[in-house]
């Protein structure tokens, strides 16, 4: 089956939250008593028990108008993923399928190299259980050829879910409708994203976007050098030593205890 | 033990010796098995996947405390270089690795030995150091990740110096596994490996020989 992502259009979002709502019912979510900060954006980040939040913005335009913007902030499922890079046991991980990054909860050790990792900032920690949790695309739904909670509950059509090139196609007809300032984000990231937006303005009007999301530097200089170079490294000591063993041989004391013993006999 | 073996390590130092090393195998244990995806069946070994992190992180604090002991100890007697017969035996490689004639004569520990304990002390303490701040994560995204290369790139210098010192510490150099069993030596490997030492302790008679008595200075009994 062919590669599929998840198209988020804002100038179709309402911020009704419906998908908000349905992430945490499918994935049996408990609420948590949040605090009114004089915004609907609620709760204010990613948590533990809320894989995706409708951020709400207000900005003012040249002619002093103020908009609403809204961002659907979930798990980007990253084609180079820093967070599966990351993880040592392999809890988070691709789908080979739908290529995105699923997540074997029982193999999650809370280590949270993935939470360090992450450019969006996306996994998150729960002490409680010692676990990190992100949105998984609703892989379990996916599989059984079900779209994701987020993508069946959307009213207005700003959440869709189906083949990439398709969804290409639909993203470019749309920035092209829109014209001004709209524009794809995540097709040229970190490999392709498959959470995509149309994006309204231009990415740097969105608060907490990251403009320029790539695996992080120490990342790769981990995990690309640093990992093969630890056992090159042994090996050289392991194959050298033997080497010296043959060549040079060990470093042994003198037997005829020249000099030591008539000194020891003191 | 037999007369006139010569004592190289007091109790102290091998118990200290000992936790440091075997707190150290099992980080590298450990850390392989969440380094390495094929590895992790070393979690399944120890009871469960978590465990490798749990097994990690407290072998961690007894590795800490072991170093500052260890850098505590050995820091004056192993922390400082002496010219210039330590830069000449640099220059001879230890004898290690071709015929030298006139080596300069080595005191308690050897140049190599002095670089080993350095390496451990510098590295040993980024392991600890980045360790901690990757357990606790109270740094900026910025920052935190950086502390993994460091830790990486660590435990490539400790991992590799490892093999040596088990090398050099057994089949290498024979004679000087005792030092960190018994803490007994014999006087021959004593002369090839620690001329210096053995004389200067022996002329002050701070030298201890089993079935002799301490020639001055009673301190200790
Ligand atoms: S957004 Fe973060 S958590 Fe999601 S796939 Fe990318 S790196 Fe992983
Ligand atoms: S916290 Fe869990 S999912 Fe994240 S890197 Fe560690 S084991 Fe993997
Ligand atoms: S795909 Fe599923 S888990 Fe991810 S945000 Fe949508 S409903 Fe939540």
């Amino acid at each position: 089956m062919a590669e599929k992502i998840k198209l988020y259009d804002d100038s179709k979002c309402t911020a009704c939250r419906g998908c908000q709502l349905a992430c945490k019912q499918w994935n049996g979510l408990k609420a948590k008593q949040t605090k009114n900060l004089g915004t609907y954006q609620n709760p204010p980040t990613l948590q533990a028990n809320t894989y995706m939040i409708i951020r709400f913005q207000d900005v003012e335009d040249d002619k002093g108008n103020v908009k609403w913007l809204f961002r659907k902030d979930a798990c980007m499922h990253c084609t180079d993923a820093a967070c599966v890079q990351a993880c040592p046991t392999s809890a988070l991980r691709y789908n080979k399928e739908f290529r995105i990054v699923g997540k074997d909860l029982d193999r999650c050790i809370g280590c949270k190299n993935c939470v360090a990792a992450c450019p969006f900032e996306v996994p998150k920690y729960d002490h409680e259980t010692d676990k990190v949790y992100k949105c998984d695309m609703c892989e379990s739904r996916i599989v059984n050829n079900m779209i994701p909670a987020c993508v069946k509950a959307c009213p207005t059509g700003a959440l869709q879910w189906g083949d990439k090139d398709v969804m290409m196609k639909a993203a470019a007809k749309r920035v092209k409708e829109l014209g001004g300032d709209a524009n794809i984000y995540g097709d040229k990231v970190v490999g392709g994203t498959h959470l995509m937006y149309v994006l309204k303005e231009k990415p740097s009007v969105y608060a907490g976007l990251n403009q320029n999301p790539h695996v992080p530097y120490s990342v790769l200089l981990w995990k690309n050098l640093l990992k093969p170079l630890s056992l090159l490294a042994a090996g050289g000591v392991i194959g050298g030593s033997f080497l010296h063993y043959i060549i040079h041989g060990p470093k042994t004391p003198d037997e005829d205890g020249q000099g030591s013993q008539a000194e020891g006999g003191k | 033990m037999k007369k006139g073996m010569i004592k190289a390590t007091d109790a102290f130092e091998r118990v200290v010796h000992w936790s440091l090393a075997l707190s150290c195998i099992l980080l590298f244990v450990t850390g392989l098995g969440m380094m390495f995806h094929s590895f992790n069946f070393i979690g399944n070994v120890m009871g469960g996947l978590r465990s490798l992190k749990y097994v990690h992180n407290f072998g961690g604090l007894v590795f800490a405390v072991s170093l500052v002991l260890a850098v505590r100890m050995w820091w004056h007697e192993a922390g400082k270089f002496e010219m210039p017969e330590d830069l000449e035996w640099m220059k001879a490689a230890g004898g290690y690795l071709w015929h030298v004639d006139n080596m300069p004569e080595v005191g308690k520990y050897n140049p190599g030995q002095k670089a080993f304990f350095l390496a451990v002390a510098v590295f040993g303490a980024v392991m600890v150091f980045t360790g901690l701040l990757m357990w606790f994560q109270p740094l900026s995204p910025g920052l935190l990740i950086l502390m993994y290369p460091l830790h990486a790139l660590g435990f490539v210098v400790l991992f590799a110096f490892f093999f040596v010192h088990l090398y050099l510490g057994t089949v290498g150099s024979p004679g000087s596994a005792p030092a960190m069993f018994s803490g007994w030596v014999t006087r021959a490997w004593a002369k090839k490996q620690h001329p210096k030492w053995l004389r200067e302790t022996e002329e002050s008679g701070s030298l201890e020989v089993y079935g002799e008595e301490k020639k001055e200075a009673h301190s200790a009994h």
